[in-house]
């Protein structure tokens, strides 16, 4: 059965690199679908069934979004798609947190930096696939202020702290659920990525296999998801949209 | 320096003097108008008392005639409407006819007022014994006058009717009335043993201004009782006043320890004192009373000049000065009085005026005193009030008594010699009395010029530069931070406390913390009103300063962040095209070393700072990234003291000097390793990069682009860069930087 790709790029040169780079990754026998915008990334989306996943027809499996697009950002994609049965993987020029972030909370399940090269585009494809997603020191960052009770800040890098007046940030009343919060190891993991190490050192300093900390990497990046979806719904349901 | 206040000093001071009338606490606004009904009641009390009261001298009985003193000491009748003493105009008058029908011998003594200021005790039995006599008479329905000449005329005895009363009464009758209500909101506003001790003030000398008001009518014929009780009762209310002045300095601003005792034993004193002096023993009567007074005003001196040492107290510097000088005039008036009594033509004048002008500048100061920390205006004039009247009315009685001038031609040389001096002795007085007057506005502007700048320099220190600002503008004794926020600037404890409410930079931010300023100038000046607004402008324009700067800075952000974005999007992705596109691998290793350096070139004109910690664990992953890709071994050590803030040149600079020397090492040395060690220790940088690659003699390379850019971004840090050679292989790059960490 032919392993159907959806890759979205409007740059056609960058198109025509990445589907070598997905074609150079697996074995099976791959269909490419090409799309330059969103909303031809729809049309084809709905063929196989729509955004919800009602998928009697043959889904994609593996979706490439790039999220600078000429009709839009590639993450109002992500986040229609949040129920398809795919792996999202975001490409894009941006490598810092500011951008990715936000990406990786539609529901991204691992991103690719178009400036790398080809054999570093097909290994880290091949680990998103596998599970195994990249987390830079800025991302883990971001998600180590994110996971923290008290919520989501400003990111430490962006202007004025604020005033040495303001009361004390405001505590939840309610404890977040327990698939929103991040175990101890977790935590730990997170914080040696935002120090820099690799995960070979961190698995040597924690004193674990190597695949374990990718096993809490693929569980913070699960628990980023539902968190956000969970944030999305209690927003929405404040704004009567539910 | 700041200091936490104990809890329970920090409420004291908080709290409102309750010499401010008609400012009570909020939580007491359901009492408000119990007491608004309560001081309106007295309010109609009084004013129905001061009607009964001069409705009641309406109608005391007097002879409707005018007389004149001859030079003997007897009257002589000037004019008269009565039919019966037409005829006997001119003529001196000898004797009256007293209640048991016996003549009395009586002389100018019958005119004169106020035994209490009658020097001589002989005198004054004398002018007692006539006063009562004839008022008895008069009451009776006639009197029986006997002339020089044998002639003897029978005279009815009118009331007086209102226009009777003469020009004098309804003035001070109007200061008396004013008194008591001031004496009434005092206590309504806080009943507190301060405020009775000044409402006993306030209504014993409104009791004193009622007497001379009684006392100033003209002619014969004064209500019956009104000479003999005159010198016990206002006796009696001069000493209560002088007690209640000590026990109130003893209780406020400072509660001295020992103010019990001191007060129990002022009060005995006066008690026993009266006693005596009802029961006659204490003789010559003026000069013990007049004794009396001026101990008491001694006394009072000295207890607020003990609370001074015990706290330096604004309200007390105040409140001693005033006191020397009232204590001054007391003390002159004394004195003029004295010296008149010789001259028996002009003593009763000099008396009158003297004990009228004393009362009269009691009475306004008693009015005046709450209102102290009101205005600086009030205070000036007050000051000047002060200085002016005491000059005036020695002046006055220096000519009257020494220089035996008319008392109308005395008063207009002592208004004229007044004046003089106010305009010429003004600046000295005010500033002995208020204290030096520190706040120019020369110096007021550059205080918060300065202030401003350095709050748009460092935005962060606003908190600290607005405490500082204040410290030098008002000298205070203790500044602290207190958690009760008030809304606006406020003037507490009667001048002696300001409380600023210090907001944060941004708009409608409710202020979270006030600063509490105890007495100004090291505790010689009190706070006034205008302090409070000038405080409020201070803050407001600091606000601004600090509001301005960031608007600006937000400005250049959003510039910044935009030229970023668009150098990025459209510069960055026809790079990636041309990467793509790359014919070889040099070229495409060219152009994507060219993309990553555009990246963080635009990441650094985006953010606003870069965290020396953030940035090191960046440098790390993406080094061992790329070092790992080339089948490479990193070996990062890193070290800090200090997790900096590091500036867009700073972090730009080393992100491109490490990626170009890891490059070199990759690309043009083939090293299979590389050791990097990058120190930050205080002001200096040090950064080697070494490899075990082919590199060789590194003195005899030409230098290309990558290479000259790592000089250039090595300079724009403040350092230098060297080459030399790796043992057993490769090549070692140090740089070097001393002036790396350079704090502004």
């Amino acid at each position: 059965m032919a392993v159907k790709v959806l890759i979205l790029e409007d740059n056609p040169v960058a198109r025509s690199f990445l589907c070598r780079v997905v074609r150079e990754s697996f074995s099976d026998a791959i269909v490419l679908t090409e799309a330059g915008d969103l909303e031809t990334a729809r049309r084809h989306i709905s063929l196989t069934g729509g955004s919800q996943g009602l998928h009697g027809a043959d889904p994609f499996k593996l979706i490439l979004v790039d999220l600078e697009l000429p009709d839009g950002n590639g993450m109002e994609l992500l986040a229609e798609l949040t129920h398809y049965p795919a792996t999202k993987i975001v490409t894009t020029l941006y490598s810092d947190d500011d951008h990715l972030f936000p990406a990786l909370q539609c529901g991204a399940d691992g991103y690719l930096l178009k400036e790398d090269r080809f054999e570093v585009l097909v290994e880290e494809l091949q680990k998103i696939v596998r599970g195994q997603p990249p987390l830079s020191p800025a991302i883990a960052r971001r998600l180590l202020t994110h996971f923290r009770p008290g919520g989501d800040s400003l990111a430490p890098d962006s202007g004025f702290s604020p005033p040495a007046f303001t009361t004390s940030k405001p505590v939840p009343m309610e404890k977040q659920p327990d698939h929103e919060r991040l175990t101890p190891r977790e935590t730990e993991v997170l914080t040696y990525l935002s120090k820099g190490f690799t995960i070979k050192e961190i698995a040597s300093l924690m004193g674990i296999k190597w695949f374990t900390v990718n096993d809490h990497i693929k569980s913070i990046y699960k628990k980023l998801n539902v968190s956000s979806r969970a944030e999305a719904a209690v927003l929405a349901s404040k704004q009567g949209l539910v | 320096m700041t200091a936490t206040a104990a809890p329970g000093t920090e409420e004291s001071i908080f709290e409102l003097s309750g010499l401010e009338p008609g400012a009570p606490q909020g939580h007491r606004a359901h009492l408000i108008g119990w007491r608004r009904r309560a001081l309106v009641a007295m309010a109609l009390i009084a004013c129905l008392g001061l009607f009964g009261l001069t409705r009641w001298l309406a109608l005391t009985p007097h002879l409707n005639a005018h007389w004149t003193t001859n030079g003997q000491g007897r009257l002589e009748l000037q004019s008269s409407p009565l039919p019966s003493l037409q005829a006997l105009q001119g003529r001196t008058l000898l004797a009256i006819t007293d209640a048991q029908g016996r003549q009395l011998p009586v002389d100018v003594l019958l005119l004169h007022r106020s035994p209490r200021w009658q020097v001589d005790d002989a005198a004054r039995s004398r002018q007692v014994l006539q006063q009562e006599a004839l008022a008895e008479r008069l009451a009776s329905g006639s009197v029986d006058l006997w002339f020089e000449t044998g002639q003897m005329a029978t005279v009815p005895a009118q009331p007086r009717g209102f226009a009777g009363l003469g020009w004098m009464l309804w003035p001070l009758a109007g200061l008396a009335l004013l008194l008591v209500l001031f004496a009434a909101v005092v206590m309504l506003a806080r009943p507190h043993a301060r405020n009775l001790l000044f409402a006993v003030m306030a209504l014993c000398q409104a009791g004193n201004l009622l007497f001379i008001a009684m006392e100033s009518t003209r002619g014969l014929g004064l209500p019956v009782g009104a000479s003999s009780l005159d010198l016990q009762m206002r006796l009696a209310l001069d000493a209560f006043t002088g007690a209640a002045m000590v026990h109130a300095f003893a209780l406020h601003p400072f509660r001295l320890p020992r103010a019990r005792v001191i007060a129990g034993l002022t009060w005995a004193g006066v008690a026993a004192f009266l006693l005596l002096m009802q029961l006659g023993v204490l003789t010559p009567v003026w000069w013990w009373a007049q004794g009396l007074c001026v101990a008491l005003g001694g006394v009072a001196l000295l207890v607020i000049r003990r609370s001074l040492q015990a706290e330096a107290n604004p309200y007390a510097v105040v409140m001693q000065r005033l006191g020397l000088v009232t204590l001054a005039t007391l003390v002159l008036v004394t004195v003029a009085v004295a010296a008149s009594a010789r001259m028996p033509v002009v003593a009763h004048g000099v008396a009158v005026g003297a004990s009228v002008t004393w009362y009269l500048f009691l009475a306004s100061l008693l009015l005046l005193t709450p209102f102290l920390a009101r205005s600086r205006q009030v205070l000036r004039e007050f000051a000047l009030l002060a200085g002016v009247s005491t000059v005036a009315a020695s002046v006055d009685l220096l000519f009257v008594a020494v220089f035996s001038l008319n008392a109308f031609t005395s008063l207009a040389v002592a208004v004229f010699v007044a004046l003089a001096l106010y305009a010429g002795v003004r600046q000295f007085v005010l500033q002995q009395v208020l204290g030096r007057n520190m706040l120019t506005t020369e110096r007021t502007f550059e205080l918060l010029y300065r202030a401003a700048r350095d709050v748009q320099v460092r935005p962060r220190r606003y908190p600290q530069r607005l405490g500082q600002l204040l410290r030098d503008l008002f000298e205070p004794l203790d500044l602290v931070r207190v958690s009760r926020v008030p809304s606006r600037t406020r003037v507490l404890g009667g001048g002696s406390a300001l409380v600023v409410p210090v907001r944060g930079p941004e708009e409608g931010q409710a202020p979270a913390a006030a600063l509490l300023l105890r007495f100004a100038k090291g505790g010689q000046r009190l706070f006034t009103h205008d302090d409070a607004r000038l405080a409020d402008r201070v803050v407001q324009q600091l606000r601004r300063a600090v509001a301005y700067d960031q608007a600006v800075e937000r400005g250049r952000h959003e510039e910044r962040q935009r030229l970023a974005q668009d150098l990025h999007d459209d510069i960055g992705a026809r790079l990636l095209t041309l990467m793509y596109q790359a014919q070889s691998t040099e070229m495409e290793d060219y152009i994507r070393h060219t993309l990553q350096d555009l990246k963080t070139l635009t990441r650094g004109l985006a953010a606003a700072e870069h965290r020396l910690s953030h940035a090191a664990a960046e440098w790390k992953a993406d080094l061992t990234q790329r070092l790992t890709a080339a089948q490479a071994t990193l070996g990062w050590s890193f070290s800090c003291d200090e997790d900096l803030r590091l500036s867009v040149v700073q972090w730009s600079a080393l992100t491109r000097v490490l990626r170009e020397l890891v490059s070199n090492s990759l690309y043009h040395g083939h090293a299979s390793r590389v050791d990097v060690v990058l120190q930050i220790i205080g002001p200096g940088l040090h950064l080697t990069v070494a490899d075990d690659g082919q590199g060789r003699n590194p003195t005899a390379w030409a230098h290309g682009l990558g290479l000259g850019g790592v000089r250039k971004r090595v300079k724009a840090l403040g350092g230098t860069v060297a080459w030399r050679e790796n043992q057993p292989r490769g090549i070692v790059c140090e740089v070097q930087s001393e002036a790396f960490n350079v704090t502004s």
